[in-house]
């Protein structure tokens, strides 16, 4: 009983963050047409690179390598990180972190019910978006099953909070130098340029479990993957890895929260 | 010779409304509701040269709009605005190289520069050579002491300091009328006197017209000899401070302390405030009964202390407010 | 030269250089902003080392030339972003009235307003774009086009941000719409023009600068055409004067600190 009253808490912050992102429903209405533009851009590059429908790249066939890279460009758009990075960086380094920390929650969970706030409502119509772009545009994904798409829904939950939690640890060093602003650049590049634009498979095999041991794997590729090419020893092995990341990452961004709001109390604020 | 003149101005806003809830964000997107606004609503007044004006009235009365469209800040929707014959929509830079503006909420400073440096920008700004700006500065300098922080980048500086800076910036270029819009808000009392003696100053030395909003009656009381009273867009009295003191000063608060409570005796003109114990405070209407008779009306030797008072202006203005049908604001 | 326009251009050059001097406030803020910019940008070289590493030619470009586009959209940006960016976050200063205290100079309001902010990473995108140059594609004649195409394209960068950043004075949501075809122009830039046929290559042409600021330039430096650069210069003008009567028309019904919305 006072369990679920302490866990309230955050499904309230969670739904004023729903109401006051509806209120901008059309600015993502807007994002639209980034995202549209990204995911034009690239259906025309692998058009281009592919010379025939049917030709192999790294196992991939055009069509599924246009879905991929969809799918994690969704991800990308659908969940804004402004609220885990910037706001969280602010928060700090302009001393409002000393009031939210008084406040009877803890303040990574209430910056996590923000964040989830504000993606359910974006994921969504991003993905909406990109299936209907994808099918005019590429054409249904070859061997699609819907019954993947519904196991992936866990996966894809997983790792957009694996990567909010992360970025939190990365502005928790706020808490120590002045501007995190360009660690969280040097992370979203990773993401971006090694998960977002193309399969793992597409790196030289010497790479390829380094990469496995990034974020990217978790973030990117598993939600990715198990849409465009399910197979259940995948999807055991990415919920494993996922599980493992949360973890450590939870663990992690506790300690770094700890570690700083300790200072904070030794310097007063 | 008349410096600004506003004839019959008007300005309207739009304002987008929200409903309460998750519906009302839903309605909004597909239809918001605006509404229109009337900011100023037939603005009509004339300022002498050399003359110190208070525009004073409640949040929202338009104070702020009237003195934004006397600057060229913003576009009236009607009427016609003539600030030294200048037409403020039409020559913006023209006038700008005249006027001089403060505005108590916003910086003009770049906070990591110094104020040295602040107004050499300024100077520049105003294309006056380096040597004349720094002969200028200097000469501010000395007449608002600004010497002990000419040289601390302005983020470091206290507040108070600060809006002198900001004055003396606005003044570098020698503006024959400086508008101030609330030049002395969150300050505290010894600063905002400071900054009353500067503009005083300003005003007598330089001859420089003040025109200046504010929502401290101390502001007014202690540097205006006229008033101008907006409320809800529109002027609701215009009148010299003198004038304006005798007409509404015919009231005398009267708080006396009795060794024993006694009855107030009740005569036309006495309305009683408070009575507690020996404690006891009324208001005498001088124009119904001379203060002197009221005085008589009390035991003299019953009396231990006695204390008579003016209305403060405060409650004269919020008078006149209410009588428009608005209260809130004035503090 | 008369002297408003010089006493114009001192004001903006004592701007710009009171806006770096701020930045400079925190040197090792300031170093870290522009290395890891630089680094940040490096990152796609990786994208078109494997994407080379599947085909040799990408809409008719090889590496060195997808280098060369890399570089000159990096510059051109990060020049327009050190000089004018306040051009790009115009529909802010509009919707928050924040214009007033640049309406009571007796000075260009456009250029005071532009020229009122800077963006440090920024001038590691510069560098980027030249190190590009210098590391993949270097000739004399090559550098002086590239500076004069960085100089172009941030002149008409910074008017279409603020030919979009004016709508605000009449859209209250126009912020957005302006964000993301910046974005956009931003992310067409870096992929090379051969890729886009049939209406989008109309769209990077017509609507969006792209093809002015990035494609054009890229071509004429590879293989110079003096009727491309003519046409360049043309439109950079054009686009000015366009950007500037749209944004003069918008002042007009400018509400300063009035714009809120109000709840009931």
């Amino acid at each position: 009983m006072r369990k679920s009253l302490r866990l309230r808490k955050y499904r309230v912050i969670y739904q004023s963050v729903l109401m006051e992102n509806l209120q901008y429903a059309a600015n993502i209405a807007m994002g639209f047409i980034s995202f549209a533009i990204i995911i034009f851009v690239f259906i025309q590059l692998w058009n281009y690179i592919y010379s025939s429908p049917g030709e192999l790249i790294a196992g991939y066939d055009k069509a599924q390598m246009i879905w991929y890279v969809m799918i994690t460009e969704t991800i990308w758009f659908g969940a804004p990180s402004h609220v885990v990075t910037r706001q969280v960086a602010t928060d700090i380094r302009g001393g409002n972190i000393a009031y939210l920390i008084g406040k009877p929650y803890h303040y990574c969970l209430y910056c996590l019910a923000r964040y989830t706030g504000g993606w359910s409502i974006q994921l969504p119509m991003f993905a909406l978006l990109a299936a209907g772009l994808g099918m005019v545009l590429v054409g249904p994904l070859p061997r699609f099953r819907p019954l993947a798409l519904l196991a992936a829904i866990p996966v894809v939950i997983a790792g957009i909070t694996i990567d909010a939690v992360l970025r939190l640890c990365i502005s928790m060093i706020s808490f120590w130098i002045e501007d995190s602003a360009p660690f969280q650049w040097l992370y979203s590049k990773l993401l971006l340029v090694v998960g977002t634009l193309f399969p793992v498979e597409i790196f030289p095999e010497a790479l390829q479990p380094l990469v496995k041991l990034t974020p990217v794997y978790t973030v990117c590729y598993g939600p990715a993957k198990l849409i465009v090419d399910f197979s259940t020893e995948k999807y055991l092995e990415i919920l494993l890895a996922q599980a493992l990341y949360l973890g450590a990452a939870w663990g992690l961004m506790l300690f770094l929260y700890g570690k700083g709001a300790k200072k904070l109390y030794v310097n007063g604020g | 010779m008349n410096v600004i003149e506003s004839e019959n101005l008007t300005k309207a806003f739009r304002v987008r409304q929200k409903e309460k809830g998750m519906r009302g964000s839903l309605r909004a997107i597909l239809r918001p509701r605006i509404k229109e606004v009337q900011a100023v609503d037939g603005i009509s007044f004339s300022v002498e040269a050399g003359e110190m004006l208070a525009f004073i009235g409640p949040n929202g009365a338009g104070k702020s709009t009237t003195i934004k469209m006397l600057t060229g800040i913003l576009y009236p929707d009607g009427g016609r605005a003539r600030v030294l014959d200048i037409d403020p929509t039409k020559q913006r830079r023209r006038l700008a190289y005249e006027i001089g503006t403060v505005f108590g909420q916003k910086e003009q400073l770049w906070t990591h520069l110094t104020p040295y440096d602040n107004f050499r920008f300024f100077g520049a700004i105003y294309d006056s050579p380096d040597r004349e700006t720094e002969s200028r500065i200097r000469e501010l300098a000395d007449t608002f002491e600004l010497g002990p922080f000419l040289n601390t980048p302005v983020r470091s500086l206290s507040l108070g300091q600060r809006i002198r800076c900001e004055i003396v910036a606005s003044l570098i270029h020698r503006p024959r009328v400086l508008f101030l819009d609330e030049p002395t808000i969150g300050l505290d009392p010894v600063v905002k006197e400071n900054i009353r003696a500067l503009i005083r100053q300003m005003n007598r030395e330089l001859g420089t017209t003040i025109f200046l909003t504010s929502h401290d009656v101390g502001d007014i009381e202690k540097l205006c000899r006229r008033i101008i009273i907006v409320n809800s867009g529109r002027i609701v009295l215009d009148d010299s401070m003198e004038h304006l003191k005798n007409h509404y000063l015919d009231r005398k608060i009267v708080e006396a302390k009795l060794r024993e409570e006694a009855p107030l005796p009740a005569a036309e003109g006495i309305t009683l405030l408070k009575q507690k114990g020996g404690r006891v405070k009324f208001q005498v209407d001088t124009g119904k009964l001379r203060i002197n008779d009221a005085l008589h009306m009390i035991d003299a030797e019953n009396l231990e202390d006695i204390n008579i008072s003016n209305v403060p202006l405060e409650s004269i203005i919020t008078e006149i407010y209410k009588a428009e049908g608005r209260v809130d604001g004035i503090s | 030269m008369s002297t408003a326009v010089k006493n114009q251009l001192r004001v903006c050059l004592l701007a710009v250089k009171y806006n770096i001097m701020r930045e400079m406030l925190n040197k090792a803020t300031f170093l870290t902003n522009i290395g890891f910019m630089v680094l940040n940008n490096a990152a796609f070289i990786l994208q078109w080392m494997i994407l080379f590493h599947i085909k040799e030619d990408i809409g008719g470009y090889t590496m060195r030339e997808v280098m060369l586009l890399w570089g000159l959209a990096a510059s051109t940006f990060g020049l327009s972003r050190i000089l004018f960016a306040r051009a790009f976050s115009l529909p802010d200063l509009i919707v928050s009235g924040k214009l007033d205290s640049y309406l009571v100079q007796p000075k260009n309001v456009l250029l005071s307003v532009i020229t009122s902010a800077t963006n440090t990473s920024a001038i590691g995108d510069l560098l980027y774009g030249l190190i590009l140059l210098c590391v993949f594609c270097f000739s004399l004649k090559r550098l002086f086009l590239f500076l004069l195409f960085t100089v172009t394209g941030a002149v008409i960068l910074a008017a279409f941000a603020l030919l979009l950043g004016s709508l605000s004075f009449w859209f209250l949501r126009a912020d957005a719409f302006a964000q993301h075809l910046m974005n956009s122009s931003i992310s067409f830039s870096t992929y090379p023009d051969g890729i886009f046929h049939g209406a989008a290559r109309f769209l990077l042409y017509q609507v969006l600068p792209v093809g002015m600021v990035i494609y054009r330039p890229v071509h004429v430096m590879v293989d110079f055409d003096m009727g491309s650069l003519a046409r360049i210069l043309a439109y950079t003008v054009l686009i000015c004067a366009l950007a500037a009567a749209v944004f003069y028309r918008g002042l007009r019904r400018y509400a300063s600190s009035n714009l809120m919305e109000a709840r009931m």
